[in-house]
């Protein structure tokens, strides 16, 4: 089998997670970036291209790990030159972009599968498994937390550029709702900024949370809070689906599995962790890299994706309205462009 | 006013046996050297066979007990306990009130926002003392939380994610009656988290949002809600989420719990007030022994305490009409699919 070689754009956080996975399955990775591609390709012996045009050329797949309104155009590229695209999330930063990412994905007869890799992390996989069998009963009531410092990039809280935390972060819990309680037919949100004002010394913290309540078809409600919180801050998620025979709980910051007791001072790191289970970003990577070579359809699809930047346009409606949002799937993609 | 203690004691007497909370407030009452303790549950006979009412559930607590209220009243009780069905509480309150009781009144306050205002004027036109029973504020979690946001530790309050998720109450039929509880997990279930809220922001609710569903406990065809989430906006920009679902599976080996979670601009801090216990499991699967502190016990000491030095008791009767606003406002959000203003 030849080697993969894999185009990625982009030389921002997500590529720290994205290229140790091509690497793992033995891809060769080109980057290109407007910044930032000669350490990236220095810190883990990549190629570099000189333009968008010269990476296309020498790629199989091209891996986009842009900031959000770059995705479109990229994409469209991309498509055009035949490529197969692993496009990080939200896959647009509007439907309408998501939606000409799927003309051209169509025109050009080649995949793109978005980056919810929470699809992909074991503890969110193990629920979903478990309640499409049906342990716990018809789901009622879900919620959702995700939360740690917010990012260090400033675009993120540009709400045109990244659509805010609700677009950018929420989305993966947006995502998780509906793949776990079914289609969406409300949306309400508020959200509360703090400490954007100047504090003394230094860029001034941005702390932002958000919380979406969605409404299901199935008549299931969910709640998802999100938290852009102070630099230092631990990244925690959780969730609670209750159900009406059973009820399922995760919290990260509950994982007993290494628990340490080590007195200040003590080097503990003589080896570096085990971790014992596979990076969930190399489990998705490698699901779309097998669909692009042929194999079975990954458990998330670009409809997917665009669905779940349409649910984070309601509830950016709702933050501007103060009102419940009215929601439906087959108003976002028409039963023709949402593949039966 | 400090009231003079009688040679018994403070005359408390604990009104119905409707909610089973009364058989804790009775042990403690009980307990207590300054309190001379009277029952009375005249309502019972309207009660479903099987629950243990009346004179029987006062024999089964070692309780005095009195045949009607009247009796309680010949009695002059220098405070009095509300443990009626949740419609009940408000003319129970006018009533005791008005012959100079102090009044401890079960949450919620009433089951409509005029019976709770009547309830507050009632306490006020006597110069009686009305405090709600929100048993959590006294918790040395939410102690310890509420000391860290008075000190700054957190930083501005920017969100709360609160969830008081329980089994559906099986033990009393009312629970589930619209009439008498004044809905379901919306009434029996906001108002603990909203209390905390009071408390610790002591600002008013701007806007209220909510959803709810009957999907739990569908089976057993209960005609109230089951499911619910409720985020309110508060004078000032804090959001606020409360989930009020009775979602705790039977199977559970503890009722349910609360959980507290507060995010500010320094980071957060979660509590979980009834976390504490020994685990383990016996014969019929997880075991759960709880320990801690008791909250009830803490909150009865507190009103009597009050009582005696003639201050008024936290939380008070105004904790209970506004927590009880925004169970309304979630009701009529609930009715109307949008938000409503406060």
């Amino acid at each position: 089998m030849t080697q993969i070689r894999v185009g990625l754009v982009g030389s921002g956080g997500i590529t720290h997670v994205h290229v140790p996975a091509w690497l793992e399955l033995g891809a060769a990775v080109t980057v290109f970036s407007l910044e930032g591609a000669e350490e990236l390709a220095a810190q883990y012996g990549l190629s570099v291209a000189a333009s968008l045009q010269e990476l296309l050329a020498g790629a199989d797949i091209v891996d986009i790990c842009t900031p959000t309104t770059s995705h479109r155009s990229i994409a469209v590229a991309a498509a055009a030159a035949g490529k197969d695209i692993v496009c990080e999330k939200p896959v647009g930063r509007t439907v309408e972009d998501g939606k000409a990412i799927l003309g051209a994905v169509r025109e050009a007869g080649v995949q793109l599968y978005p980056g919810h890799v929470v699809r992909y992390f074991p503890a969110y996989a193990a629920a979903k498994e478990a309640v499409d069998g049906g342990r716990v009963g018809t789901p009622a009531v879900l919620r959702f937390n995700r939360g740690g410092a917010g990012p260090a990039s400033p675009w993120f809280y540009d709400v045109e550029q990244s659509g805010g935390i609700i677009m950018d972060q929420m989305i993966h819990d947006l995502d998780q709702a509906r793949w776990l309680a079914g289609d969406i037919t409300a949306v309400y949100a508020v959200q509360n900024t703090a400490g954007a004002e100047g504090s003394a010394g230094g860029e001034p913290a941005r702390i932002v949370s958000a919380h979406v309540t969605l409404t299901h078809e199935s008549g299931a409600i969910s709640h998802i809070q999100g938290v852009w919180g102070p630099p230092g801050m631990d990244f925690r998620t959780s969730f609670d689906i209750a159900g009406d025979s059973g009820a399922l709980r995760f919290d990260s910051a509950a994982d007993t599995s290494v628990v340490r007791n080590l007195p200040a001072g003590v080097v503990d790191s003589y080896l570096p962790p085990a971790g014992v289970e596979e990076s969930p970003y190399l489990t998705e990577i490698r699901e779309f890299a097998d669909a692009f070579a042929g194999g079975a359809a990954p458990r998330v699809s670009l409809e997917d994706g665009i669905i779940a930047v349409a649910i984070a346009e309601a509830a950016l409606e709702s933050l501007r309205t103060g009102q419940s949002v009215p929601f439906s799937t087959s108003h976002v993609l028409t039963s023709e462009e949402v593949p039966s | 006013m400090t009231v003079p203690i009688r040679p018994g004691g403070l005359r408390v007497a604990v009104l119905s046996f409707a909610h089973t909370h009364a058989a804790s407030y009775i042990r403690h009452l009980a307990g207590r050297a300054d309190v001379e303790l009277l029952t009375a549950d005249p309502d019972s006979a309207q009660s479903p066979e099987g629950e243990l009412r009346g004179a029987a559930f006062a024999a089964a607590h070692g309780a005095a007990y009195a045949e009607s209220y009247q009796e309680v009243l010949d009695w002059r009780p220098d405070a009095v306990v509300i443990c009626s069905e949740n419609s009940r509480h408000a003319g129970l309150v006018q009533l005791f009130a008005a012959a100079g009781a102090h009044v401890l009144c079960e949450k919620p306050l009433a089951t409509t926002v005029a019976d709770a205002e009547l309830a507050l004027e009632a306490a006020a036109a006597a110069g009686v003392r009305l405090m709600t029973a929100f048993p959590v504020r006294f918790s040395p979690a939410y102690q310890e939380l509420r000391g860290m946001v008075r000190a700054g530790a957190l930083g501005d309050i920017v969100s709360v994610v609160g969830t008081n998720n329980g089994w559906m109450p099986s033990d009393r039929a009312w629970f589930t009656d619209p009439e008498l509880a004044g809905g379901g997990a919306l009434v029996d279930h906001v108002v603990h988290c909203a209390d905390l809220l009071d408390d610790l922001l002591g600002v008013p609710a701007q806007r209220v949002h909510a959803v709810s569903n009957r999907i739990l406990h569908a089976q057993r065809g209960v005609t109230v809600e089951t499911g619910g989430l409720v985020t309110i906006t508060f004078q000032g920009g804090v959001i606020a989420t409360i989930d009020c679902s009775w979602s705790q599976p039977a199977s559970a080996p503890t009722w349910g719990g609360l959980t507290f979670t507060v995010t500010g601009t320094k980071g957060s801090v979660r509590i979980d007030p009834f976390a504490s216990h020994v685990g383990g499991f016996d014969a019929l699967g997880g075991a759960w022994l709880p320990y801690g502190a008791d909250l009830d016990s803490l909150m009865i000491d507190e009103f009597i305490s009050a009582i005696l030095a003639g201050r008024q008791p936290q939380p008070d009767g105004g904790s209970g009409l506004r927590t009880l606003e925004i169970v309304k406002a979630a009701q009529a959000s609930v009715a109307s699919g949008q938000p409503v203003h406060c």
